[in-house]
């Protein structure tokens, strides 16, 4: 397998250098743009933990990036927290509020999983409206100090790398197979004695810290300011389409996800002929019906593809070594 | 305003005019962002999709006032004014890159009108830092007139949903002092400080309020609501909300048999094709009052400003010729803002500078905005930054408004 | 697919308990309506609000029974449909003839959807599904948008506006006519899929769609039509919606929320359980509205105790209320 981990290390390298090069070499807008792309990389990744590894579907995970940006901003408004300082407390509490999630969860199969965790992505940001004098309501509630755009894309993407690293870490090890194993047959996962209630609480938290702290730097990409509408069920459906745009089971397409969910509305609204704020939906919808469409399993069931087709090109090639 | 005050007041305005004198002589060639010799180009943010996007017709008013100007006069002082609509949908973490997009991309001179409370929040600190103007935001909320010694670049126009509330809870207290009063009002901060500011008009006759019911943007129906205030005798009824629950709210209140003796509806909603269409499915709007401070295309069409509002949506937004011709305020409403920036424009500097337009914008006194309301006076000073400070009572007679006493100063 | 799921035994969903349970509830309304104005108005009002989530439901169910997806556009198909139907009347046509015109209109294009966007995912990928529903939800937003723009636009009552009174509770035609309309759609369906070849195929062809090809069954043809009618029953939630919330682009999300709920709720395969979930989700959000101590009963709660309810619900009867009991074999 050392061809195959020296790729997968040559591709990181290469996107590490792409990144830090950008970060000397664009303008601070966007440097944002950027920052946002990082924001989405960190809840696809938690999201893919828990569908593509354990099989649990959620269509939630807006909600608990309203819970870890909240944290973040009031923290910070009321208490004067350092930034960075609030984002290792935003992903306790959203990894606790995740566990707490799964509990329920663990009574759910599939489709009815999707709508209590919609229900979820629905519910939550009304909440800041009910306890409006803690949560400034719809008005909002800012940060103590607001962070330029470098700050931003810095520490963004330091955090991507965490979270990218962490990742790979508990996927590999134990905890990663017996995720696996749940994916692919609960009842043959049970009898093995992989305790189910463990690990899928366990899939839950972990995929709503991430979510979490992904919430935190959205917040402060907003110049610091939390407000309901910020997390409504479009964020939610939009991680869910880079999830699915990335591909499921594998961290490598994660990057093309981000980048999908994160440019292209913009992009859409600079289009031929339909461009404009109106017409940036359609385009928008349009290329995810057709990314769907064309390439089911995501980039990464693309590049699974080609993998194989490049490797059974080489064992049915007779002249190669 | 004592002497000291006035002194201070007058250094201040010498000081002010010696920085201008001085910059614009030593900065001969060099411009504020977004102005050339032939162009200024601003921008704003609006809800054209989404929720809150009933507001669309605004900007389209102000881009066609703008092509009038820029058609008939040659722009200000030679320079022809480009208005880039920008669409946030109501989502602050689509406004900020937006506003990021119009600074540093861009490169506007200002920021013009832009619509709502929370996208204004989310985005007053960012402006304000790069020191570009955020002026005439279109929303009712009064922190653009209150903390402007904090946010020195932003303004706001219309005048506040609170000093509105407060109108409406004088007159009550002063025409209809044993009303019993039933509130139905959007459980955000759109409808609590619209309710707020009624509770201040009221005054000592706050107890008249027997009934306030809250309801939320996602219900379909407000019937819940409407039904607890005829259960407890409410006989007057104070609606603010947005314009979909508001009219559901006079339908409803009419279908369960219910006719309060005086309803009061924020303006945002009693524009005349919603009263229209509330009319259409069946509510009575029997003694149904409003305020504006716009003037009504629909009832008041032989006023020149209405004709010139006419002639400028016949040529340039023939788009918005129906909603016009049907009353629809935010029409008025677009040129009001667009003529009040032009205004400001044309003192900030033959070489307008963003210094200048704040300048100008902080010390409005003039009468002469053809789309407003006659007699209402523009007006801002160093300590007072609410242009628009008066409003006039209106009630529903056949299928118009009609404007009911004077004037109303006082609103903030 | 997620899981493998092979549903051999199945037992009907309208189990003892769940029947005693909702007969109750209805001696309770009963009870309450009879003995308080107030109670019985909020009860109407909650009947007519909940036949129109329940009409939507039931648009969800029949999708879910052909081709097991949720389908996320329902709503926006339904908005579509009916601003279709404005679009007949600003070109002269009267509102029934349009009415009827929009439903075959709306047949067609589920009938495309499913061709075109549906049938060449359908059995690759589940998470794909949704994606691409996902998708047709802000695509068809977008289109709408577009084209109609966004500001508030009005249609013509369809029932009129007379409203009756019976006691001291008024209910309006609009109200009759939806809960009427709600429930002659189920017993069309029920008879359909009961007594017509038709409908047996279609179920066929959703239950074993190995077998019923064996036995000359068109099944992509069975599905395709269930997403046709599933679509005409969208055009007519949306223009019963109309009269209550007017035409705009958001019309139906909010509805979309408590439909999902309500579909859920009656559980994902039953078409009666679809509407009876709407109605009883309805007057249970109105009571509670009207009843609770102020803090839980304001109206941010609305949605979440919606979906609390739901969630407590399938807590005990993991499949809604007649969901069929699903049992897995490995």
């Amino acid at each position: 397998m050392t061809r195959g981990l020296a790729t997968r290390l040559t591709a990181i390298g290469i996107v590490v250098a792409i990144v830090v090069l950008l970060g000397f070499t664009m303008t601070d807008y966007h440097r944002g743009l950027g920052a946002r792309v990082g924001i989405y990389f960190i809840a696809i990744l938690g999201l893919n933990i828990l569908i593509g590894y354990t099989g649990q579907i959620s269509i939630g995970h807006g909600a608990f990036m309203a819970i870890g940006g909240y944290t973040t901003a009031i923290m910070s408004n009321y208490h004067h927290t350092n930034l960075i300082a609030t984002l290792p407390l935003a992903f306790a509490i959203t990894f606790v509020c995740g566990v707490l999630v799964g509990i329920p969860s663990l009574r759910f199969r599939g489709v009815y999983l999707a709508l209590a965790t919609f229900a979820l992505a629905v519910s939550v940001p009304q909440l800041p409206l009910k306890w409006s004098k803690w949560t400034g309501g719809s008005n909002g509630i800012r940060t103590h100090t607001t962070p330029g755009n470098t700050w931003l894309y810095e520490v963004t993407w330091a955090c991507v790398g965490l979270a990218f690293v962490g990742a790979w870490l508990i996927l590999r090890g134990r905890t990663g197979r017996a995720f696996r194993s749940i994916r692919d047959s609960e009842i043959a996962a049970a009898s093995s004695g992989v305790s189910l209630p463990i690990y899928k609480t366990l899939a839950f938290g972990i995929s709503a810290a991430f979510a979490g702290v992904a919430g935190s730097l959205f917040v402060l990409v907003t110049n610091g300011f939390a407000q309901p509408n910020e997390f409504g069920v479009t964020l939610s459906l939009q991680i869910l389409i880079g999830a699915a745009v990335a591909g499921l089971g594998s961290l490598y397409g994660t990057i093309v996800g981000a980048l999908f969910v994160g440019l292209l509305p913009e992009l859409s609204s600079s289009a031929p002929l339909i461009g404009s704020s109106h017409g940036q939906d359609v385009v928008f919808g349009a290329i995810v019906i057709l990314v769907m469409l064309l390439l089911p399993n995501g980039v990464a069931g693309l590049l699974h593809a080609i993998d194989s087709r490049v490797k059974s090109a080489i064992k049915s090639d007779p002249t190669a070594s | 305003m004592g002497m000291k005050g006035r002194l201070v007041a007058v250094l201040a305005g010498v000081a002010m005019v010696a920085t201008i004198a001085v910059t614009a002589a030593s900065g001969a060639t060099r411009t504020d962002p977004g102005v050339t010799a032939t162009s200024i180009n601003i921008g704003g943010t609006f809800p054209l999709t989404g929720v809150a996007s009933l507001y669309k017709t605004i900007p389209a008013a102000e881009k066609a006032y703008f092509d009038y100007v820029n058609d008939t006069a040659g722009g200000v002082n030679g320079r022809k004014i480009n208005f880039n609509i920008l669409d946030d949908s109501y989502d602050p973490s689509k406004t900020v890159p937006l506003a990021q997009q119009l600074v540093s991309q861009d490169k506007v001179f200002a920021a013009v009108g832009s619509l709502g409370t929370a996208p204004g929040l989310a985005t007053w600190g960012y402006y304000n830092q790069n020191k570009v103007p955020q002026v005439l935001l279109a929303t009712g909320d009064s922190y653009w007139g209150f903390s402007y010694k904090k946010y020195p670049w932003t303004t706001g126009w219309q005048p506040d949903y609170p000093g509105e509330g407060k109108l409406y809870g004088r007159y009550i207290a002063k025409n209809m002092p044993t009303a019993k009063i039933g509130v139905l009002y959007q459980n955000d901060a759109f409808g609590k400080n619209y309710y707020a500011g009624l509770r201040v008009g009221l005054g000592a006759k706050k107890e008249l309020i027997t009934d306030a019911e809250s309801y939320d943007a996602t219900s379909t129906s407000v019937t819940q609501q409407i039904l607890s205030m005829k259960a407890k005798g409410c006989d007057t009824l104070v609606i603010f909300a947005l314009p979909g629950q508001t009219i559901t709210a006079l339908v409803t209140a009419t279908k369960v048999g219910w006719s309060p003796s005086a309803t009061f509806v924020g303006n945002v909603s009693s524009n005349r094709i919603f009263m229209l269409a509330a009319l259409g499915a069946g509510a009575n709007l029997n003694n149904v009052y409003s305020t504006t401070y716009i003037e009504s295309s629909s009832s008041q069409k032989n006023l020149p400003g209405v004709k010139l509002a006419a002639s400028i949506v016949a040529k340039y937004a023939p788009a918005l010729q129906s909603s016009f011709d049907n009353g629809d305020a935010n029409v008025m409403y677009g040129f009001g803002v667009a003529w009040t920036f032009v205004y400001a424009l044309q003192h900030a500097g033959k070489t307008p500078t963003r210094a200048g337009l704040m300048k100008a914008l902080h010390s409005l006194n003039t009468t002469k905005n053809p789309f407003v309301y006659p007699g209402i006076r523009l007006q801002t000073s160093a300590k007072d930054n609410f242009p628009i400070e008066q409003e006039i009572l209106i009630k529903w007679a056949g299928q118009d408004f009609q404007a009911i006493g004077k004037l109303q100063g006082g609103v903030r | 697919m997620l899981g493998l799921t092979r549903k051999t035994k199945v037992s009907t969903g309208a189990s003892l308990p769940v029947l005693a349970g909702l007969a109750a509830a209805a001696v309770f309304l009963l009870i309450g309506c009879l003995s308080s104005d107030t109670f019985a108005q909020q009860t109407v009002a909650g009947l007519s609000q909940g036949a129109i989530y329940g009409s939507l439901a039931l648009a969800l169910v029949l999708i879910y029974r052909a081709t097991e997806v949720i389908n996320f556009a329902q709503g926006e198909m339904a908005m579509a449909t009916t601003y279709i139907a404005y679009q007949l009347t600003l070109w002269h046509v009267t509102y029934w003839l349009a009415f009827f015109l929009t439903i075959v209109i709306a047949f067609v294009l589920g009938v495309v959807v499913y061709g075109v966007l549906i049938r060449p995912v359908q059995h690759r990928s589940v998470i794909a599904l949704v994606i691409v529903t996902v998708g047709m939800f802000i695509l068809i937003d977008g289109l709408v948008t577009w084209k109609w723009g966004a500001d508030l636009k009005f249609m013509a009552a369809p029932f009129g506006n007379q409203v009756y009174h019976a006691g001291g509770v008024a209910f309006s035609r609009q109200d009759l006519g939806v809960l009427l309309i709600s429930i002659l759609s189920v017993i069309l369906l029920w008879v359909l899929f009961q007594f017509t070849k038709l409908g047996l195929a279609m179920r066929a062809a959703a239950l074993r769609p190995a077998a019923a090809a064996l036995v000359g069954v068109r099944v992509d043809w069975m599905l395709a039509v269930g997403w046709g009618l599933a679509a005409v029953l969208g055009a007519v939630a949306g223009l019963m919606t109309e009269p209550y919330v007017f035409l705009q682009p958001s019309m139906m999300q909010a509805i979309l929320l408590y439909s999902f709920a309500a579909a859920v709720l009656g559980g994902l395969e039953s078409p009666a359980g679809a509407v009876i979930g709407g109605l009883a989700l309805g007057v249970f959000l109105n009571l509670f509205g009207q009843y609770a101590p102020r803090d839980i009963g304001s109206s941010e709660l609305r949605l979440p105790v919606a979906f609390a309810l739901l969630l407590v619900i399938l807590l005990f009867k993991p499949t809604g209320l007649f969901g069929r009991k699903q049992v897995r074999r490995v």
